[in-house]
């Protein structure tokens, strides 16, 4: 191997501890017993931990982002594979052209997206709805299953399928029997990625919900902007530790 | 002749015309009906389009029951395309594909009595040896035991049992193969397509398994369409072979007639090895004929077919019936430019005027053999019926 | 006579994969595209009939002055990121086991936070009276200008961004044979040489879709700047979110998604035809 200079070592260093920084520094503020964000100085509490726990605010936007995440995702997840097995069988000559149109939530900027979205729900009715939310999320979050899914159907043999409607298969029964066991961990990845995504979604949901419909993002939205709340650290750093063990787990496994 | 929906029926319904087959398995009983015919068919890959491409041109072809019959050609020349509108996975530009007697060119795949062996087996990789196996009969709707009980019986069929809890995936490519067999063949279809099977296994691999395909086909009575590109397999295995060049048939024969009875330079040539000489046709009379051939002279051999004085043809003959011998006589002559040994025989090159010739015999110089080195002059001698006159 | 083999057939038969195809296009075109043609509508229907919102917006002296501050913040973001984002993917991609792992794990972890949480880190870190002027004021540098300005938004920017810049960047690293290095190196070129004659040119294709993409990704941002920014930092996508729902001037915040999108898909095009050229360039 060649040009591992100790000088680019040390700046590669220095810009993974850039990429942990902000995360680090919130840690301390969760333990604060003041009831404003500041650093704890000798004391420490975990009243800001439970404060997650009140049943009216955090842990309902919690609620809420959940089954907008479940929702969302397998929705988007099931559009996703019937769209990417349909290009896989029929190989249409629209083919670009529809993963183009497909993929367009991922680069029209967010805030483009969210303004078309928050047309069609104030059209339909469904603003600061659950169903519309999911509606705006399964948009916003579908690109991320399809690419994923194609992704796991690029690398299966053609013949599979072939092979199976040659021994009798319908169509519909080699797509269940064959098809979909044979991309499972795709599907399993499309699902997790776009349940992520959703949890997380924080620039179209800010067009379309607020009032009724408060998920966590939004939450932690108000939060930084009106005034800054611990338990926005408490929450940070739940979902950092979390985060951080689903990738060290994963990587071990490998 | 009825191809709506009937309940899957663990027996298949008895047929109506007595002269079809009634049963699989049981086509024994009909050797010279048809199993498989094309006629005009052609096969444009998209059509319109500026890539369009033809890739079979106007082939007619009539392939019987219980026969082991081989599509050979050069990669390329449309053999698995020919197999795959066989199998229904693709559609025909125009013209007929019939499988014993019906028309199927509207038939999905599924709805066919024809079973493929894929080139690179296309096993499913998520179920064991025994529910791959299992898995047409499954589809076709068999009671569970009569399920089992062909499962078992294919499994002995192809030497699998041991392996039969085993996924595909840590097999080798004999196991494979043999397990793509008894999955395609555990539906008992009248008709079996077998796509290079053979080509992703070493020689040694490759060449027990010629025999042990062979014999399969006979025990099973199930007619098998094979596609390769290798003619020494195409001949070893089959009972008739096809001869495909870019999109075209060639020719169908027996090994032997192909071999022997090349009917165009492509043939002689793929087949085996040829000298091919271009020749003029100088006399002709009934079934013999003399030819000119430049810088050489003349030659006498049959013809099948008649020919025009001053027609241009071409002449081949196999290395292994050239005979050489010392210059003695008058006649043709040429010079050795280099004499390669094989081991079980001994190959010259040889110029004659602007002819490069080769000849092979046997252990030259060994048993009587007359051998020769680089720069003898050798007078040519062709075994009689050896020359063949080749009008394209 | 074929022995007929039958099961249930899909109801629509081969129309049903036609359906499974279309099913979520036809989705994205009602609930995506066409209320994309309505926003344009409100565009160019509210308040009034008339192009009046794309007069405005091309012409006020307001609207130049985020669109000026939008494309610098955007250049200067995009321009911090990417050498940064080169440097990890490229001992990501070419470091040692225990180096490209660590290195993996910083990538990752806020690759999957929400930025929400992440611009929170920052806020924390920038504020006045936050953990950077606390340091700063331990090494006796008082009054450092921290808090809601530029700086802050292109902190935090340019921290959203990395990760997604090293992942293009890395996957044509890691295409780029080392047998070719070894090859360079077995010429005499010496190791720097080896990566600005071999290395670097081999992976521009990378650099060039960072580039696009973090750009791309940059302009239509609001949650980082309007976090980190306070309101003080307007940019283009923020100004949409203002003029919706603090001004509810429809018609012009419809405009300048309008904007945004069109000034997204000329750089996508632009970009397209530099990387062909490029192509072309390295035949
Ligand atoms: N799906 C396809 N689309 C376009 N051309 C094809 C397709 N499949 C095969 N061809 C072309 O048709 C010709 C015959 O192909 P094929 O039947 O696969 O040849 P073989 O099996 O004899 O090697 C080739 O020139 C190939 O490039
Ligand atoms: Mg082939």
């Amino acid at each position: 191997m060649f040009g591992r200079s100790r000088l680019g070592g040390f700046f590669a260093g220095l810009a993974g501890l850039f990429l942990l920084l902000p995360l680090v520094a919130v840690i301390p503020f969760s333990f604060t017993p003041k009831r404003f964000l500041s650093m704890p100085d000798g004391e420490y509490s975990l009243r800001h931990y439970l404060a997650i726990f009140d049943p009216d605010t955090w842990l309902a936007s919690i609620g809420t982002s959940t089954l907008v995440a479940i929702l969302s995702s397998v929705i988007a997840t099931a559009l996703a594979a019937a769209f990417s097995i349909g290009i896989w069988l029929r190989r249409p000559a629209s083919g670009r052209f529809l993963i183009g149109l497909v993929l367009l939530p991922i680069i029209v900027p967010p805030v483009t997206s969210a303004v078309a979205l928050y047309f069609l729900l104030a059209q339909i009715g469904l603003l600061d709805t659950i169903p519309g939310l999911v509606l705006s999320h399964v948009v916003m979050i579908v690109p991320f299953s399809v690419i994923a899914i194609l992704g796991a159907l690029s690398r299966l043999d053609r013949n599979l399928e072939l092979a199976a409607r040659n021994l009798g298969a319908s169509q519909l029964q080699s797509i269940f029997r064959v098809i979909l066991p044979n991309i499972r961990f795709g599907l399993f990845a499309a699902w997790f990625v776009s349940l992520v995504m959703s949890w997380e979604e924080s620039s179209v949901t800010l067009f379309v919900s607020g009032v009724n419909v408060i998920t966590l993002p939004k939450r932690i939205w108000d939060n930084l902007r009106l005034d800054l709340d611990p338990a926005v650290a408490a929450i940070s750093v739940i979902m950092i530790v979390a985060t951080t063990l689903v990738i060290l787990l994963r990587k071990s496994e490998t | 002749m009825q191809r709506a929906i009937i309940e899957p029926n663990p027996t298949p319904p008895a047929d109506s015309k007595a002269a079809s087959p009634s049963k699989p398995g049981s086509l024994l009983q009909h050797p010279n009906s048809v199993a498989a015919e094309v006629r005009n068919l052609r096969k444009i890959y998209n059509v319109g389009s500026p890539q369009a491409h033809e890739a079979l041109k106007d082939v007619n072809l009539s392939i019987r029951a219980n026969e082991f019959f081989t599509l050979l050609g050069p990669s390329g020349c449309g053999k698995t395309t020919l197999l795959r509108i066989l199998g229904g996975f693709e559609m025909l530009t125009s013209g007929t594909c019939r499988i014993f007697g019906e028309d199927v060119s509207r038939l999905p795949p599924e709805a066919r009595p024809v079973n493929t062996v894929f080139q690179q087996y296309a096993l499913f990789p998520h179920m064991t040896v025994r529910r791959n196996i299992a898995f047409g009969l499954e589809m076709l709707g068999k009671p569970k035991a009569e399920v089992e009980r062909t499962v078992e019986r294919m499994l002995d069929l192809v030497h699998m049992r041991e392996y039969a809890d085993r996924r595909p995936d840590t097999m080798s490519g004999g196991q494979r193969q043999r397990v793509a067999l008894a999955r395609a063949l555990a539906p008992q279809p009248k008709l079996l397509l077998l796509d290079e099977p053979l080509s992703a296994l070493d020689l040694k691999l490759r060449q027990k398994m010629r025999l042990e395909l062979k014999s399969l086909q006979r025990e099973t009575g199930i007619t098998f369409i094979f596609v390769t590109h290798d003619q020494e397999e195409a001949l070893a295995m089959s009972d008739r072979v096809a001869v495909i060049s870019n999109g075209h048939l060639q020719q169908v024969g027996t090994p032997e007639d192909i071999y022997e009875q090349p009917q165009s330079r492509f043939v002689a040539d793929f087949i085996g090895e040829s000298n091919l000489i271009e020749a003029k046709v100088a006399d002709s009379a009934g079934s013999e004929a003399a030819f000119d051939i430049e810088g050489f002279g003349q030659v006498q051999a049959p013809i099948g077919q008649r020919v025009e004085v001053g027609q241009q043809v071409w002449l081949s003959i196999r290395p292994e019936r050239l005979v050489l011998g010392a210059v003695h006589r008058e006649g043709p002559q040429a010079t050795v430019t280099d004499r390669t040994y094989l081991g079980n025989a001994v190959e010259y090159h040889l110029r004659a005027g602007k002819h490069a010739l080769t000849a092979r015999s046997p252990r030259g110089g060994l048993r009587g053999r007359q051998d020769f080195a680089p720069g003898d002059a050798v007078s040519l001698g062709f075994e009689p019926g050896s020359i063949k006159v080749l009008l394209s | 006579m074929i022995e007929r083999r039958f099961q249930l057939r899909w109801p629509l038969g081969a129309s049903g994969s036609l359906l499974m195809l279309w099913a979520l296009p036809v989705i994205l075109l009602l609930a995506y595209v066409l209320p994309f043609a309505g926003v344009t509508l409100w565009s160019v229907t509210r308040p009034e009939p008339g192009f009046e919102n794309y007069v405005r917006i091309v012409t006020g002296a307001d609207f130049q002055a985020i669109f000026v501050r939008t494309a610098w913040v955007c250049l200067l973001s995009t321009a911090i990121t990417i050498p940064i984002a080169y440097l990890l993917a490229y001992y990501w991609v070419m470091g040692s086991a225990r180096r490209s792992r660590l290195i993996e794990i910083c990538i990752f972890i806020p690759f999957w936070i929400s930025v929400l949480v992440r611009a929170f880190g920052w806020v924390v870190i920038l504020r006045n009276n936050g953990l950077a002027s606390d340091v700063a004021a331990a090494f006796g540098l008082n009054g450092l200008s921290t808090g809601r300005n530029v700086w802050s938004v292109i902190t935090g920017m340019v921290h959203f961004m990395v990760p997604f810049a090293i992942l293009p960047m890395a996957s044509v690293m890691r295409k780029i044979d080392s047998r070719v290095l070894l090859a360079a190196l077995g010429l005499g070129c010496r190791p720097l040489g080896v990566f600005w004659r071999v290395y670097l040119p081999m992976s521009l294709p990378g650099v060039f879709s960072a580039l696009a993409m973090t750009f791309i990704f940059s302009l239509g941002f609001f949650v980082t700047p309007m976090i980190l920014g306070g309101g003080r930092v307007v940019l283009t996508a923020e100004s949409v979110f203002v003029q919706m729902f603090q001004t509810a001037n429809w018609g012009l915040g419809a405009a300048l998604g309008v904007v945004l999108l069109v000034v997204v898909f000329a750089i996508l095009w632009l970009s397209q035809r530099v990387m062909r050229i490029e192509q072309l360039m390295s035949r």
